[in-house]
């Protein structure tokens, strides 16, 4: 008897995690209906899920009365798009709760460490040596490389002694953003304006034109990445409490930190070149998250994966809806939506005498 | 002896290039709850650390169980020793148990969850430092006594035999430090060994079985609190003039300090004090700090005057037990006084007992009356206080003041 109340509230708050990401599995797949579903040419949402259930392979399932029209518009354009929006939101998200953890800090994200200046870096060198006409896939290939570069730039620039210091990485991250920025505006005064505008294009993130391509180019990476992250949260949880507390445990905190830096740096970088820099994504959904479910990374990891994705989707589809025929990019709608949300909590922290 | 679990050989630690802790040599046995103490920069901290082996040993050797730490591995160690820091901010709202789970990490395989049994040695562990209610409370929202009580509790669910607390009191109130003394002392009883690193010289005395007094990186002293806290070490240690006494309300090895006035006129003068009842205790303690050779008398054996002067080693006068003065003490007394370039009399009460210390008063070269209440409130004798007190303030070399005034003069 005993026991069993010990265990009680970890239980309670085992099955309301549970109860939230069921919520969000549903709210996103009625989400991606929706969204696919929406646009300038209305396809029914019945349409809609015959086309997709048609194309789950093994059922073998055919509607032949949906119009052609139709299975083009869904399957080629729209299905496409809004599963890199998926991908990219949990991607994102997922990054930034794990960054969070491993600074110690509620206001990191895959940014801080140069990800997202490298891959602009990367994008502006494929665009500038006129590469995206060889290729799609060269602006999404330099960005990744770019930012690999940048990161391991940062992690080299702080490590000191066998030991990377929190304090001194954070510093070298802004550094080598700070570089990298400058080497991307060097390029892009030099860029005629074709050019820089495409350049412009990619990097305020956006999920148009996004096609199978983009999405077989990113599911594993990312997927991938997504597994191992969630698979180190209990690890993580240790070192979230202090480097010092790690170690008096026994958690190897350099080589942790290092396998957990890379991995969300690579996932975030994987995002980043299929759909440009999106921001607050990464900053605002674990935030959001750790107030719904905790701090505790074994059900944060997994929810903000999932809270990302449905952000990002929603966020695209609003901005569909706006303005038709015209479209307000994602990554416009991520941070008009994000900032001021993010504002109305430092306040309200501020109000009640609380630190972020 | 028992079994040696710390054994430190000709250890130094160095950071950068300075030397911080020079040659140490220790062994420390299981079930000993050991104090580490020295003033700031002494390298209490610096200490703990490398015996933890977070810090690198710059010559010696530092064994834990007969194993030297350089061969362990990170979990290895950290299922021998649990280590609780100074300061430890939790941020994001992890609640009490998440942080106690913290400690069976060493004992988890990469891929587990904690088990069942792990959240109940949790509880165990909250519910010994009386901290099980707070399991869902988030850590940042507790108090500092609340919070280094979850602490605690992380540092014992680790289960080592060893324990290394680093100022685990620092920036709590007097209640909660004196409570983790007190569960740190149980926790030695049973068998673990407590390495403290504390500041609090009197809690440390009280509850540690011995202490390890560091300065400028070297031992100073090693032993038994009564051996370790003693004025010649607190002056060696912290420069620090102290008296060390027991003190007789709590039994404990009490520390009065204090900054002496280097004058040296003042050791050349002798004073004698006329007191009882506490009144002598300002004067007393005013007169030792400014290092005057003092001596007391006549007081009852159980007088708080004549513990004070017990505390500060000063020479004192004493009657038999609640008895009037004897002539022996009469007489040396006289002596006293007469030796004295100046005698004071304390705003003392006058009893059958001790009317003879008025008489006394008369043989002073020069004698300063402290006079706070009329003597009519004084006098238990029926008057006859009150006569020679009359007759005290009649001759010449008396100076009559406040117990104020008398301070005053001091600082002024």
């Amino acid at each position: 008897m005993i026991t069993r109340n010990l265990k009680k509230p970890q239980r309670i708050r085992a099955k309301k995690t549970w109860q939230i990401m069921s919520v969000m599995i549903i709210l996103l797949f009625g989400m991606m209906v929706f969204s696919v579903s929406w646009g300038t040419m209305q396809v029914p949402w019945k349409d809609t899920l015959g086309i997709i259930v048609g194309h789950i392979p093994l059922i073998g399932l055919d509607f032949p009365d949906i119009s052609a029209e139709y299975q083009a518009v869904v399957w080629q354009i729209r299905v496409p798009r809004v599963l890199v929006g998926v991908l990219v939101g949990a991607a994102l998200s997922i990054s930034g709760a794990v960054m969070q953890g491993v600074f110690g800090n509620p206001l990191a994200d895959p940014g801080i460490i140069g990800v997202s200046s490298g891959a602009a870096f990367g994008a502006v060198v494929a665009i500038s040596l006129g590469l995206t006409s060889i290729s799609m896939f060269m602006t999404p290939i330099f960005a990744l490389l770019g930012a690999i570069i940048a990161v391991s730039l940062t992690v080299f620039l702080s490590m000191s002694r066998g030991k990377i210091p929190v304090m001194t990485l954070l510093l070298s991250g802004v550094a080598v953003s700070m570089l990298m920025g400058a080497f991307t505006s060097a390029i892009l005064t030099l860029l005629d304006e074709n050019r820089a505008r495409e350049y412009l294009f990619w990097m305020v993130g956006g999920l148009d034109y996004r096609r199978w391509e983009h999405v077989y180019l990113a599911a594993g990476p990312i997927l991938i990445g997504v597994v191992i992250l969630c698979l180190l949260a209990r690890h993580l949880n240790i070192l979230a409490l202090g480097e010092q507390e790690a170690k008096s445990v026994g958690v190897p905190v350099v080589a942790l930190r290092m396998l957990l830096l890379f991995v969300a740096a690579l996932t975030t970088a994987m995002a980043v070149c299929v759909s440009g820099t999106i921001g607050f994504v990464g900053l605002i959904v674990p935030h959001i998250m750790r107030m719904m479910v905790g701090p505790e990374h074994r059900w944060l990891l997994p929810s903000s994966a999932l809270a990302g994705a449905l952000f990002l989707v929603f966020c695209d589809t609003i901005g569909r809806m706006i303005i038709p025929p015209n479209e307000i990019r994602v990554g416009i709608m991520t941070a008009l939506m994000g900032a001021p949300y993010f504002l109305y909590l430092l306040r309200k922290a501020q109000q009640n005498g609380e630190a972020l | 002896m028992t079994q040696e679990v710390i054994t430190v050989c000709n250890s130094s630690i160095a950071i950068g290039d300075k030397k911080i802790v020079k040659n140490i040599n220790f062994t420390i046995g299981a079930g000993e709850f050991v104090g580490i103490i020295g003033p700031n920069g002494a390298g209490k901290s610096t200490l703990l650390r490398s015996l933890r082996g977070f810090l690198p040993l710059a010559e010696g050797e530092i064994q834990l169980q007969g194993h030297s730490i350089t061969v362990m591995s990170d979990k290895e160690l950290a299922c021998k020793v649990a280590y609780m820091q100074q300061e430890v901010n939790v941020g994001f709202g992890y609640t009490g148990l998440e942080v106690v789970l913290a400690g069976r990490y060493p004992y988890l395989k990469w891929w587990q969850h904690e088990q069942a049994e792990d959240i109940e040695i949790a509880y165990k562990y909250m519910g010994f430092t009386g901290v099980d209610s707070l399991a869902e409370k988030p850590v940042q929202s507790m108090s500092g006594g609340e919070k280094q009580r979850v602490l605690l509790a992380k540092v014992l669910a680790q289960e080592t035999p060893i324990l290394f607390l680093d100022e685990p009191t620092a920036s709590l109130d007097v209640i909660y430090q004196e409570e983790i003394f007190r569960y740190c002392q149980l926790i030695a009883k049973q068998g673990k060994t407590v390495l403290i690193v504390a500041h609090d010289l009197k809690l440390a005395a009280k509850f540690c079985s011995r202490l390890i007094l560091l300065a400028d990186g070297g031992i100073v002293a090693d032993g038994a609190p009564e051996g370790v806290i003693t004025e010649g070490n607190l002056q060696e240690a912290y420069g620090l003039h102290a008296a060390v006494f027991k003190n007789k309300v709590t039994g404990n090895l009490d520390i009065h300090t204090y900054v002496p006035a280097i004058d040296k006129q003042s050791k050349e003068t002798r004073v004698h004090v006329i007191c009882g009842g506490g009144s002598g205790a300002k004067i007393i303690r005013l007169l030792y700090e400014h290092s005057y050779s003092l001596t007391v008398g006549v007081l009852d054996p159980s007088d708080t005057d004549a513990h004070i002067a017990e505390a500060f080693q000063v020479p004192c006068v004493l009657s038999q037990p609640f008895s009037i003065i004897d002539k022996l003490a009469a007489q040396e007394n006289r002596t006293q006084i007469a030796q004295a370039d100046w005698v004071v009399l304390s705003n003392l009460a006058c009893g059958e007992q001790n009317i003879d210390n008025l008489h006394a008063a008369f043989e002073a070269k020069k004698l300063i009356i402290i006079e706070d209440t009329p003597i009519e409130e004084r006098d238990f004798v029926k008057g006859q206080g009150i006569e020679i007190y009359y007759k005290l303030l009649k001759i010449p070399q008396v100076t009559v003041m406040t117990s104020m005034e008398f301070i005053e003069k001091f600082y002024l």
